[in-house]
């Protein structure tokens, strides 16, 4: 599948930019391993996702295991699109500048 | 495009992020090094107990063998938290646990009728040993396999 290159300010920001790229590889994460992965607090990571969620990027599901509350979340459609429209500009910018400091960037 | 608003170092800099933090996931999701063996541990104790023909340790051995999958399942279950996603695994990933679990079969069942066949006492058990060491062997080995396939997918456009 071809994508269209499009920087994405959203996304690119660095805390949102791990988390999108942490979830771009699961189906549904549950919020403490994204927390976990991530080094953030709960607020914190609270806030980034709701972020992300009102740009339509990511889904979250909360549901009970037993009596425990457990949220997840996972990336939307359009979030996936968005990520791999974000990795291709920023491919193409390192393509463009001929850097390819690691292998297999571009 | 429209115009990049970040130089090209850190446009590098996300790249080498969104692959870390793929390498993080995958890494949190295979499975870890003491299964495979425990696996085929549990797996030859069951079929020289099947094979003994004694009720009891016929009966105990699958009690155990049943407890023992139960408990190593539940604790891969608890260590992934996560799940990779399908298509990061890809065909190629797919064709490759099959291809592990059709050859360990096959060289179980095969060597099992074979020994049968020479009249070896306990067939079955003997024919497990080589099962069991494909597993505690070669499943570390499948797994490198599997992440080295993930890391290699695109990062971008690879749905």
């Amino acid at each position: 599948m071809t994508v269209e290159p499009r920087f994405d300010e959203l996304i690119h920001a660095p805390t949102r930019l791990s988390i999108v790229s942490l979830l771009t590889a699961t189906e549904w994460a549950e919020f403490k391993f994204v927390r976990d992965q991530i080094g953030l607090s709960d607020s914190a990571l609270s806030k980034q996702l709701t972020t992300l969620e009102e740009a339509g990027y990511v889904e979250i599901r909360k549901s009970f295991v037993g009596k425990r509350p457990r949220t997840s979340v996972r990336l939307s459609p359009l979030g996936r699109n968005a990520f791999a429209a974000h990795v291709a500009a920023l491919q193409e910018i390192v393509a463009r500048s001929g850097l390819g400091l690691l292998p297999g960037t571009v | 495009m429209d115009a990049p608003r970040i130089g090209p170092i850190d446009a590098e800099l996300a790249l080498a992020e969104v692959r870390a933090r793929r390498e993080q996931v995958i890494d949190a999701n295979l499975v870890p090094g003491w299964f495979w063996p425990s696996l085929g541990v549990l797996m030859l104790l069951f079929v020289g107990a099947v094979e003994s023909g004694r009720p009891w340790l016929v009966a105990t051995g699958s009690v155990a063998y049943a407890l023992g999958l139960s408990a190593l399942i539940i604790s891969i279950v608890r260590h992934a938290r996560i799940q990779v996603r399908n298509d990061l695994l890809g065909v190629r990933g797919g064709l490759a646990i099959a291809a592990f679990t059709l050859a360990l079969v096959a060289a179980g069942i095969g060597l099992g009728f074979a020994l049968e066949a020479l009249g070896v006492p306990a067939p079955a058990t003997i024919a497990c040993v080589p099962v069991a060491a494909g597993l505690a062997f070669g499943g570390p080995v499948l797994m490198s396999h599997l992440r080295k396939l993930m890391l290699a997918r695109p990062l971008a456009g690879s749905r």
